[in-house]
This record gives structure tokens, C-alpha cells and sequence, in this order.
């Protein structure tokens, strides 16, 4: 068998092509690395196994190219259009396809999150045979069903997150609203609350709720904390509103029956 | 041409010309001339102009962010999209006009180093896409520039802290992506070095971009891979393949501090050593070749 030269000649090209690109990759490292790490706090990996279904539609070189938010908000009329036809599962995915494609928008995981848990039990409702056919324990159980998608969704959002005091709201006001568990709803008020740039409200409702619990010294205690934190003033924001803090610890005062000498003084 | 004919009569002496940066000059030139006057150039340079031109008619597309982000993602949207097309396209294209052209056989004919023909065609086609970047950013910033000052003027309130568009920020991410295109271009340098058809040239280009913009996703998964015959090949891939999505500064614009000039140093190095050793490459290869 005659040797071919030619042959040996092309694959030592390739691999010294290959010896070069590697050794550069090596030798790069050390600049690279400090600098990606930048880059890579600052934007959220595409996760590609969340949106692999939605690729085939022309949206890879889209993405990969700089399109990101324009991707994300495409996918999110096509979730409005879905959601309006109340068709379930399109809907679901389409949430999720929209976060993954750009999970740095808050508006698209509180959206989402209510489309789940708020309109996603009545569709499954009416889809039964609607409110006067489906027991209550059945209505219950898609409640329960999308509370948890929605709250998994949403903890999900915090990975991105994390300091965001609207999330953990959301996920309040889904065991508030849908699960009527107050319990866990005020432990996610308190979350809320202790993020920074939290809305004054967390920290009011979360008072509320602790009243509602039946645990009014522990609300009181909190209230007093709170009001001195407060913005005062005629440049204060109004949604501060010490006025109605101050109201609320005179109320605890009178329902604990806290003497005179120990209420608690501005 | 003068000291391009001196060190053509002085090969005759030594056997061998020394390298010539105004030979380089002269076929950068005509490669720039020749991409310029294509209309693939002209046509996705006014895909580009209208796409960001356009965006402001988008503005109440915007559901995630706010209008100023909006236009400032679709600008460099398409920056990124056309220019990445634009120089995948050309670079092909010239390169393999003058192998059916037969204007590489008379070329290389002559006392020509295969180097200064490489970079020759490097340097034009990096100078066509300096153009169009040029161009887009330059739209791009004078587009945000004039919404910032309309929205300025509807609620001062909000500006007290001055602009909020960081234009040196837009300016240096433009840059960044002109040397990215830089060492896209190197790349399908090589690819063409070795490669048979304009087509093929292409699509192996597309592929790379593609492969380099998922590059992080391989060096992720490594250090989590148990299995030492799996781990080695994405290793190695992590490695063969510059990382792109280094160059997507974009997202660092208008967050803390801005994009700090360190990253900007380090980015643009590590462009400009890729662009070096993979000229380089295409150089070797190009010598290997057969035309």
C-alpha cells in the first residue's frame, strides 16, 4: 500500500490548527477569566433546555445575536394570545419560555406567575363543567395545583432575583389570596419587608397579618420598630404613611392593654 | 507602489522579498474597495440603518423594560445580527472571487508573501465592517441621544440626576463588537484557507459563530462532569473555541459603575491575541494549499 503523503500532510495541519487554538484557549485564560466574570454577573445564562422546544422557530441565530428582549417579548405576545384563547398548557410554556429566553424583566415574572395561579384554576374549573358542577375540594385541589406552579415559578425568579421584594410579595399574596394560608403568607411579607427598596406596604401587611394570626404582641413589637424607620414630612413618599402605623400601635396598645406609663411615645 | 517596487527588485537579489506593510496596504485597499462596492454591503448596512432607525416606532413593544433599554437592545441587536452576517458573507466572498477569478494565481505569482495576503484581505474586510459599525453606533446614539431629550423634557423629574444613556458605555461596546467581527473574520479566514467552496466557507462560519457564542456553556459544564472521557472532549472544546459572549458588554451599560475600563483592556487583548494566532493559522494553512 503506497503511503499518501498528501493525507499526512492534511491532518498535520488540522492538528497543529488544533495544538494552537488550545494552547491560545490556555494561554487566554488567565485575561479572560476576570473580565467573563463581569459579564457573566451582569447577564443571566440563556438556559437552553427551557426554551429548546421554541428554537426550531428561526429564534437561535435571534438570540445568540443580540435579539434577547425582543425574543422575550415576541414569546410574550404569544403567550398573551394563547392565555386569551384560555388554552392551558400553551400558556404555561409559553410563560416559562418567555423567562428563560430573558428572565431580567420583573414584569414578565409577576405576570406569568398571576396568569398561573389566578386565571390558570378557573380555566381548569370551567374546563370541568364550571362552579356549580366541580366540588369544592376538586375547586380546592387546582387551586392548590397552580399555587404551587406559580410559587415555584416565581422562588424560581428569585434565583435571579434575589434581593427583590415585589417577588416575594407575589408569592405572599398567592398563599394569601389562593391558599388562605396567612401563616406562610406573613412569613413571606417579612422576606419582603427586609429586602432593600421594599415597598412601605410589606412591612404594614405583614403587621396585619400577624394580627390575624392572633399574635398581636409580636405585631405591636414590630410596629414599634418600624415606626421610627419611617419617613416623616411633607417630603416624605405618601405611601409611608406613619399616621396609619401610629394608629395601628395605638389600637395593639389598647388590645393588649399595654398601661399607660409603657405605650409607646414618638 | 514605490517601496512595493523596490522590495519586488530586491527579491530578485536575495531570492526572497521581505514582508511589506504597503503591499498589505494595497491589498487591504482593494479588498475594502471591492466589499464597498458589493451589495450584500449596502444592503445589510441599510437592513441595519432601518432596523435602528425603526425602533423608536417600536417603543410600545416594550413590556419588560423601559424605552431607552428597549432602543439601545435593538440597536445593538442589530449591530450584532447584520454584522456578524455581513462579515461571514464578505470575508467568504472575497476571498474565494479571487480563487475563481483567477486574480490569486497572478497575485501570488509575484514576489507576495501568503501573510500579506491574509491580512491583506483581513485588514479590508475589517475596515468595511469598522464602517458599518461605525454607522449603526452612530445612529444608535444619536436615535437615544434625541428620545432621551423628548423624554427629558416630559418628565424633568426623573433626569435630576442628570442623562441616564451611557454613551461612552454604547461607544466602547461598539468597539468591542468591531474587534469580535475581527476575529470572526480570522476565523473564516481559516475556514476558507482550507476550504473548497464559498459555500461550505459559510456555513462553517455560521456554525463557529454559533459554537462561540454557547463556548461558556461548555466551559460550565466540564466542572461539573464526573466521567474523564466525556469531561477531556468539552474541555477541549471550552479551549479551542474564543468565548463571544465575552464581547456582550451590552447588559453593563447603565449597571453600577458602567463597563470599567479594565474589562474594556482585557476584552479587546484577548480579541487582538485571537486575532494574531488565528491569522496566523489561516497564514499556515493558506501555505498548504493548492490553488
Amino acid at each position: 500500500m503506497k503511503f499518501d503523503l498528501s493525507l499526512f500532510r492534511t491532518w498535520r495541519t488540522v492538528l497543529i490548527v488544533l495544538v494552537v487554538l488550545v494552547a491560545s484557549g490556555v494561554a487566554l485564560r488567565p485575561l479572560e477569566q476576570p473580565a467573563w466574570d463581569v459579564v457573566r454577573a451582569s447577564q443571566p445564562a440563556l438556559k437552553l433546555e427551557s426554551i429548546k422546544g421554541a428554537l426550531g422557530q428561526g429564534v437561535t441565530v435571534g438570540l445568540l445575536g443580540g435579539f434577547r428582549s425582543i425574543v422575550a417579548d415576541f414569546f410574550w405576545l404569544q403567550t398573551n394570545v394563547v392565555w386569551e384563547k384560555n388554552d392551558l398548557p400553551a400558556t404555561q410554556t409559553y410563560v416559562h419560555i418567555v423567562t428563560a429566553v430573558d428572565p431580567r424583566p420583573l414584569y414578565f415574572w409577576l405576570n406569568g406567575s398571576r396568569m398561573i395561579a389566578y386565571d390558570m384554576p378557573n380555566w381548569r374549573i370551567q374546563a370541568a363543567g364550571g362552579y356549580d358542577v366541580v366540588p369544592p375540594g376538586v375547586q380546592r385541589r387546582f387551586d392548590e395545583e397552580q399555587s404551587k406552579v406559580a410559587v415555584e415559578y416565581l422562588t424560581e425568579g428569585l434565583g435571579y432575583h434575589p434581593d427583590e421584594a415585589l417577588l416575594y410579595i407575589e408569592i405572599a399574596n398567592v398563599y394569601l389570596n389562593r391558599l388562605k394560608d396567612s401563616q406562610t403568607a406573613s412569613e413571606y411579607y417579612l422576606k419582603a419587608a427586609r429586602q432593600p427598596d421594599a415597598p412601605f406596604y410589606a412591612a404594614r401587611i405583614y403587621a396585619e397579618l400577624l394580627r390575624k394570626l392572633g399574635r398581636n404582641r409580636e405585631a405591636y413589637d414590630w410596629l414599634v420598630k418600624l415606626y421610627p424607620t419611617l419617613p416623616k414630612g411633607k417630603d416624605a413618599p405618601y405611601t409611608a404613611v406613619p399616621e396609619v402605623v401610629l394608629e395601628r400601635i395605638r389600637e395593639l396598645e389598647t388590645e393588649l392593654a399595654i398601661p399607660q406609663d409603657r405605650t409607646f411615645q414618638q | 507602489m514605490s517601496s512595493a517596487t523596490s522590495s519586488v527588485s530586491a527579491a530578485g537579489k536575495t531570492g526572497r522579498v521581505p514582508f511589506s506593510f504597503e503591499r498589505l496596504r494595497l491589498i487591504a485597499g482593494n479588498t475594502f474597495l471591492e466589499a464597498v462596492r458589493q451589495k450584500l454591503f449596502n444592503f445589510l448596512l441599510l437592513l441595519a440603518v432601518a432596523m435602528v432607525v425603526s425602533a423608536q416606532f417600536f417603543r410600545e413593544f416594550n413590556f419588560g423594560s423601559s424605552e431607552l433599554k428597549f432602543i439601545a437592545d435593538f440597536g445593538f441587536g442589530a449591530l450584532v445580527f447584520f454584522g456578524s452576517t455581513l462579515t461571514i458573507a464578505t470575508t467568504a466572498q472575497l476571498f474565494f472571487s479571487e480563487i475563481e477569478n483567477r486574480t490569486a494565481l497572478t497575485l501570488l505569482a509575484k514576489p507576495i508573501w501568503r501573510a500579506e495576503f491574509i491580512f491583506g484581505k483581513w485588514l479590508g474586510v475589517f475596515a468595511v465592517v469598522g464602517v458599518f459599525c461605525a454607522v449603526t453606533i452612530g445612529l444608535l446614539v444619536g436615535l437615544l441621544f434625541y428620545r432621551e431629550n423628548a423624554i427629558m423634557s416630559l418628565h424633568p423629574d426623573a433626569f435630576e440626576a442628570g442623562r441616564i444613556v451611557d454613551y461612552a458605555g454604547i461607544f466602547w461596546v461598539g468597539v468591542l463588537q468591531w474587534l469580535k467581527f475581527g476575529v470572526l473574520t480570522a476565523i473564516v479566514l481559516l475556514v476558507a484557507s482550507f476550504s473548497n467552496t464559498n459555500l461550505y466557507t459559510v456555513v462553517t462560519g455560521f456554525f463557529v459563530l454559533v459554537i462561540c457564542h454557547l463556548q461558556y456553556l461548555a466551559r460550565d459544564a466540564y466542572g461539573h462532569m464526573d466521567n474523564l472521557l466525556v469531561k477531556l472532549p468539552v474541555m477541549a472544546l471550552s479551549y479551542i473555541f474564543p468565548n463571544f459572549q465575552l464581547f456582550n458588554l451590552a447588559d453593563n451599560i447603565g449597571q453600577g459603575d458602567g463597563i470599567a475600563g479594565e474589562v474594556v483592556v482585557r476584552v479587546a487583548l484577548y480579541a487582538l491575541v485571537y486575532i494574531a494566532a488565528i491569522g496566523g493559522l489561516a497564514v499556515y494553512s493558506f501555505r498548504n494549499r493548492e490553488i
